[in-house]
């Protein structure tokens, strides 16, 4: 019987695919946003099952900086380039996809037995599920061209960061996890800045057409 | 005052700094004395902390979240002493700067306000015992630093912003997840979440956490850490973010940064060594690491025209070097790429700085358009020598300690093909360096000039690096020595 924790889970794997895999860039931060308020149900869920008090601070400051702050500047940066879809990217749009969940769940399925080790929370599921989004972020970076695209995947191996954090650290000191979402927000400006500046000089947001400094 | 409440102002001053020179007017007369002053302070307070911490004794703050010890103190002494006089340097680099409109007030003020705030991100880093803060440090390094060197606005200075922020970010991405993951694996053995955060107490510890654990933790250390030290095969954002920036950012990246992130590296090593999975373990992993970095750097390094360029691929080179002293392993092998990471430091901080004064005499990057600099500038010259001499590892010169001790090492532990591939890569970086220095220095000038030497106080930073690379190329440094086989005795569990 799958229970809660677990569809919780897996619909963090399914919207991170999405969020890799979808072209219009307001649905998929739209996407990456609702991805980000499972993660916040899945520390008020563990919070309450596992009396793992710190997260639900942290699932009220995630809401904050990361369902509503981040998805705000990506949306911002968006409108003000006035960009719709991201170009054809690497491996194309249909086969980038399938690559990036058949090694993300391959890596996940090899490494979670150790992670489920020293795990806090002892929950197959959702332990495959933190690596495998991490790894479909690395994955989005790998494969998509788009720096909007790589910004939404920087997000999502974070999201994957945060739910191993929350299984396998939750009792760890408070401030570590401060210190991290803050390096977290301030990287997402600095990478809004950039693909702003990135747009006016290459007309684009294609960083592949950045070659300037080749060799 | 207590070394404790100095260990606290230690981190405020850059911080401090940073924040005044931020909301100071524009006015480069004041922004400069400001920067100066806080690179004094800040270099007084870090070196009064480092003598004390020579004996061997270990102060802790913060509920023990940071501390010092030798091995810290080694890289606070980088910090401090390159840190200063690249600082000193940089007051005239960026007046040039202003002076050929290449740059406005304010983006001197960003600069020298971003500058402080680096150097409390490196400061803090190094400080760091919990290992989560430790990454923290690290990861606000890059974000720190992504504004000095992409300081221009123009494209090519973009593309090495981007590049910049996403590789080390994804890379940093890896030491995260070894950082969740040895918290985890430490806390059931230690079982307090505090103590389980810190690095003193895991590497106490290590003995007991899961060796396996520690296994995959530590190659996940290795790409993390490596990433942002420039180890290969994800090197590919050095050459472009060293060679982008003005030249002293260029300097204190190389000459800093690599190092504080060898140091996270060097922890996570540490712990893995002192535990079941053994040295042999880590060693194996940094000697395939160390060669395969200098392989790539130097072969790149032989296409290179581009000075600093040139200097951003040795950097990469000298990583390898770090990692292959940490590889050799023993106690001489440790001290070694200790020693490595000071002679490194200051000698790169001097072939970034000098290339500063080659794009103030000739306007240019490329060494074929350059020539006669020696008649040109002289004591540019003579500073540029100095840097390739130590950078190949010719005796007499600080680099060549450390090299010369890693090959002992290796040929007391029987590693004969490792040395021997080694000194390959050596020869290939030899050839490779002098070649471009005679393309630079000798004959006559292949464009037009548009200085001679620069004035002396400018080039007073860089002939203190020179002074430093010679006395540590020639004398044993007491108390450095000291202060290195404390750090070592720390890494091998002592």
């Amino acid at each position: 019987m799958i229970d809660l924790l677990s569809i919780l889970s897996i619909v963090l794997i399914i919207s991170s695919l999405c969020v890799f895999g979808i072209r219009n860039y307001k649905i998929a931060t739209y996407v990456y946003a609702f991805q980000t308020f499972i993660l916040v149900m899945i520390f008020l869920f563990l919070y309450i099952t596992y009396d793992a008090e710190q997260l639900g601070g942290w699932a009220i400051i995630a809401f904050f900086t990361k369902v509503i702050f981040v998805p705000f500047i990506l949306l911002r940066l968006i409108k003000k380039l006035k960009v719709e879809h991201e170009d054809e990217p690497l491996l194309g749009f249909f086969i980038s996809p399938v690559v990036a969940i058949a090694f993300s769940l391959a890596i996940a399925m090899a490494i979670y037995p150790i992670y489920l080790k020293f795990s806090l929370i002892q929950e197959h599921i959702p332990l495959i599920a933190s690596i495998t989004i991490f790894m479909i972020g690395i994955f989005g970076f790998i494969l998509r061209n788009s720096a909007i695209k790589q910004i939404l995947a920087y997000c999502t191996f974070e999201n994957g960061i945060h739910l191993s954090l929350a299984l396998m650290a939750y009792n760890s000191p408070e401030i570590a996890e401060l210190g991290i979402l803050t390096d977290a927000i301030f990287a997402v400006l600095i990478m809004a800045i950039l693909s702003q500046r990135f747009f006016k000089y290459f007309g684009s947001l294609d960083v592949s057409k950045a070659d300037e400094l080749k060799g | 005052m207590e070394i404790q409440e100095l260990l606290i102002i230690l981190m405020l001053i850059p911080f401090v700094a940073s924040i005044i020179i931020w909301f100071a007017p524009n006015n480069y007369k004041v922004l400069s004395i400001l920067h100066v002053l806080g690179a004094i302070l800040n270099a007084v307070v870090g070196l009064s902390i480092v003598s004390s911490v020579i004996n061997g004794q270990t102060y802790f703050v913060f509920n023990d979240m940071f501390f010092i010890d030798s091995l810290g103190a080694v890289f606070i002494s980088l910090i401090s002493v390159t840190g200063l006089l690249v600082n000193l340097y940089s007051v005239k680099y960026m007046q040039w700067e202003l002076d050929h409109k290449h740059l406005e007030v304010k983006d001197t003020k960003l600069f020298f306000s971003l500058f402080h705030l680096f150097v409390f991100t490196m400061t803090f880093s190094v400080l760091a015992n919990n290992i989560a803060l430790m990454w923290v440090g690290i990861e606000a390094t890059t974000l720190s630093s992504v504004f000095m060197v992409a300081l221009n606005k123009n494209k090519k200075s973009t593309e090495t912003g981007w590049k910049y922020i996403v590789i080390c970010s994804i890379g940093l991405a890896f030491a995260l997840y070894a950082t969740v993951l040895l918290y985890s694996a430490g806390f059931n053995v230690i079982h307090d979440s505090h103590s389980a955060m810190l690095w003193t107490t895991l590497i106490a510890h290590a003995k007991d956490i899961d060796q396996y654990a520690l296994k995959l933790i530590f190659i996940f250390a290795l790409i993390g850490f490596g990433t942002k030290a420039g180890l290969a095969p994800t090197h590919t954002w050095l050459p472009d973010v060293h060679s982008e920036g003005p030249a002293p950012s260029s300097a204190m990246l190389s000459g800093i940064l690599l190092k504080c992130a060898i140091l996270g590296l060097i922890r996570y090593y540490a712990v893995t060594g002192n535990s079941l999975a053994g040295f042999e373990y880590v060693q194996s992993l940094m000697i395939i690491s160390g060669l395969i970095t200098i392989f790539i750097a130097s072969f790149f390094l032989l296409v290179q025209h581009d000075v600093k360029r040139m200097f951003a691929y040795h950097s990469i080179a000298h990583m390898g070097v770090i990692a292959f002293g940490l590889g050799v392993g023993g106690p001489i092998g440790l001290f070694a790429a200790l020693f490595h990471a000071l002679a490194h430091s200051v000698t790169k901080a001097l072939a970034f700085c000098v290339t500063g004064n080659m794009i103030q005499v000739y306007g240019t990057r490329d060494m074929t358009k350059m020539g006669g600099l020696i008649k040109i500038a002289p004591i540019t010259a003579i500073l540029f020598g100095i840097a390739v001499c130590s950078l190949v590892g010719v005796p007499g010169f600080a680099i060549f300690v450390s090299e010369f001790l890693m090959i002992k090492q290796s040929i007391i532990g029987n590693l004969n093909i490792e040395v021997t591939l080694f000194i390959i890569g050596l020869i290939i970086i030899f050839i490779a360096d002098f070649s471009h220095f005679n393309l630079a220095t000798f004959g006559e000038s292949r464009s037009k000039v548009l200085t001679n030497e620069l004035p002396l106080s400018a080039n007073l930073p860089l002939i203190g690096l020179a002074a430093l690379i010679l006395i540590f190329g020639l004398f044993t440094v007491s108390p450095w020595v000291t202060l290195l086989k404390n750090a070592v005795n720390i890494i091998i569990g002592i």
